[in-house]
């Protein structure tokens, strides 16, 4: 804003976070409920939108992160798992007939999970963000920033066309998979192209389902990685896949009409109308192992925040959020600088809350799908996803 | 198929459904994007490593070998 005699004063928040998903609205959130001063961007005009995610989360997810179940955004409640080998055999992971007092829609129950649509649940995040004290901008696209040599840095926005460079003492890159932010720092962010699953699914309507997140495995379907039929709620489904390209020749697209035509469920899909198109890629890579540089940090999809056996990353963008949201208000109101060595702290946090889960999941992900002899591979990835949802998996919380 | 030469991506925009998956597995420097969350359509690519082409859900990046104007010395 122009001051009486007509220059700009500059801007200036503690904390400039680019991207609100669910990782950046949670940082945002969490930063400013301990006394930040935050400044929120998204490019977007519409946040969630075009939706590249099917959407599944744990009420675990959101009770850790403080978020409550709101019918704002839940589509359809989970309880348990069904989960298929290449030929439709299935092994059933109900909660409401293993724990039949906790799980279940009936009083004093609760849900597993939940589908939530995401241009909802993003909207419900940045509004707790908002009421906060969070200032949100939307059309408002960050471009770049400089350290400045007194420990804060410059972040370069344009907003509705008009550029703008805010002051911060920080910036949190939470601008998804497709992350510059990392790149501006010299991050090395780009995943391999082993490491990305290329996603496609169809939201439908027709296809009939039963409180359960239906997961195909075999290389057949879905090489390396697995197909999918999710609730949706008001009697909608989403049937989708996740493939890795370096395992196969066929793009997701026509893995997705195989999967329809010709699966064991090719009877149940048959009257399916697409109702709508949904895509993206899923990181089934390891976490970045710098997550941090001068004045910068990075969160969610953007640090590779994704489980690599599941392909979620809400449970974990929502994690890594409150880590840093905390971590960095704690930081900025000791009176230190966000220097490297400072912002280390935030990655030893992360690692020790969920990182250290994740890179063992990672190696988990990598030896399956390093196993070269199909049947085999399928085999394991059959077992691991069965026992992965089960009572007694030791992931359970990831 | 990996090139050598440089490339220039053009994307078909009816299929595409502006999913970012061609610029996570970019390798390229930032700002190698369109305002549509894809890969760059206007200038070459001198890693030409296919990767985007490769990962895209409904296959709609293609590209021409860059041919650098006569008059230059590119």
């Amino acid at each position: 804003m122009p001051d009486n005699t007509g220059t700009a004063i500059m801007q200036e928040y503690d904390m400039v976070v680019i991207g609100s998903g669910p990782a950046g609205a949670t940082t945002a959130l969490y930063a400013a409920k301990n006394g930040l001063r935050v400044l929120l961007v998204d490019k977007k005009q519409e946040l969630g939108a075009p939706i590249q995610c099917s959407g599944a989360v744990s009420h675990n997810a959101l009770e850790q992160a403080g978020v409550y179940p709101s019918p704002e955004f839940i589509q359809e409640a989970i309880y348990g798992f069904a989960i298929y080998n290449a030929a439709g055999e299935k092994k059933v992971i109900d909660y409401r007939k293993i724990k039949p007092g906790e799980y279940g829609s009936g009083e004093g129950c609760k849900p597993l999970g939940y589908v939530v649509d995401r241009r909802r649940f993003d909207r419900y995040l940045a509004t707790q963000a908002e009421r906060a004290g969070v200032t949100i901008w939307l059309k408002t696209e960050a471009s770049g920033y400089r350290v400045l040599n007194n420990g804060s840095c410059e972040v370069d926005l344009c907003k509705f066309n008009e550029h703008i460079t805010v002051k911060a003492k920080v910036v949190v890159g939470a601008d998804g998979v497709q992350s510059q932010v990392g790149k501006w720092a010299g991050i090395k962010t780009h995943i391999k192209l082993s490491e990305l699953a290329s996603c496609l699914q169809f939201v439908v309507d027709g296809v009939a389902t039963d409180g359960l997140l239906e997961i195909v495995t075999g290389h057949e379907w879905a090489p390396g990685g697995y197909a999918w039929v999710f609730p949706k709620g008001h009697g909608y489904a989403e049937i989708g896949l996740g493939i890795t390209k370096t395992m196969c020749t066929q793009n997701a697209q026509v893995y997705l009409d195989h999967f329809l035509k010709n699966s064991f469920f090719k009877e149940r899909f048959r009257n399916c109308r697409i109702i709508e198109i949904q895509g993206g890629g899923v990181p089934l890579a390891a976490p970045l192992k710098t997550q941090y540089a001068d004045n910068l940090i990075l969160v969610g999809d953007a640090a590779r925040h994704v489980n690599s056996i599941t392909g979620g990353g809400i449970h974990t963008a929502l994690s890594s959020g409150k880590i840093a949201g905390e971590f960095l208000s704690a930081l900025i109101l000791s009176g230190k600088s966000a220097t490297e060595s400072n912002l280390k702290g935030y990655h030893d946090n992360w690692l020790k809350a969920m990182g250290n889960n994740m890179w063992k999941l990672y190696r988990v992900k990598r030896k399956i799908f390093d196993t070269a002899d199909v049947i085999e591979r399928d085999e394991q990835l059959y077992a691991t996803m069965s026992n992965y949802f089960s009572p007694e998996s030791e992931y359970k919380k990831i | 198929m990996k090139t050598k030469q440089p490339v220039v991506f053009e994307i078909g925009w009816n299929a595409c459904i502006k999913c970012g998956a061609c610029v996570a597995v970019c390798p390229q420097e930032a700002g190698f994007t369109t305002d549509f969350d894809t890969i760059a359509v206007n200038k070459p690519c001198d890693i030409a490593c296919m990767f985007c082409e490769a990962v895209c859900p409904v296959s709609t990046i293609t590209h021409t070998m860059f041919v650098p104007a006569v008059s230059g010395k590119a």
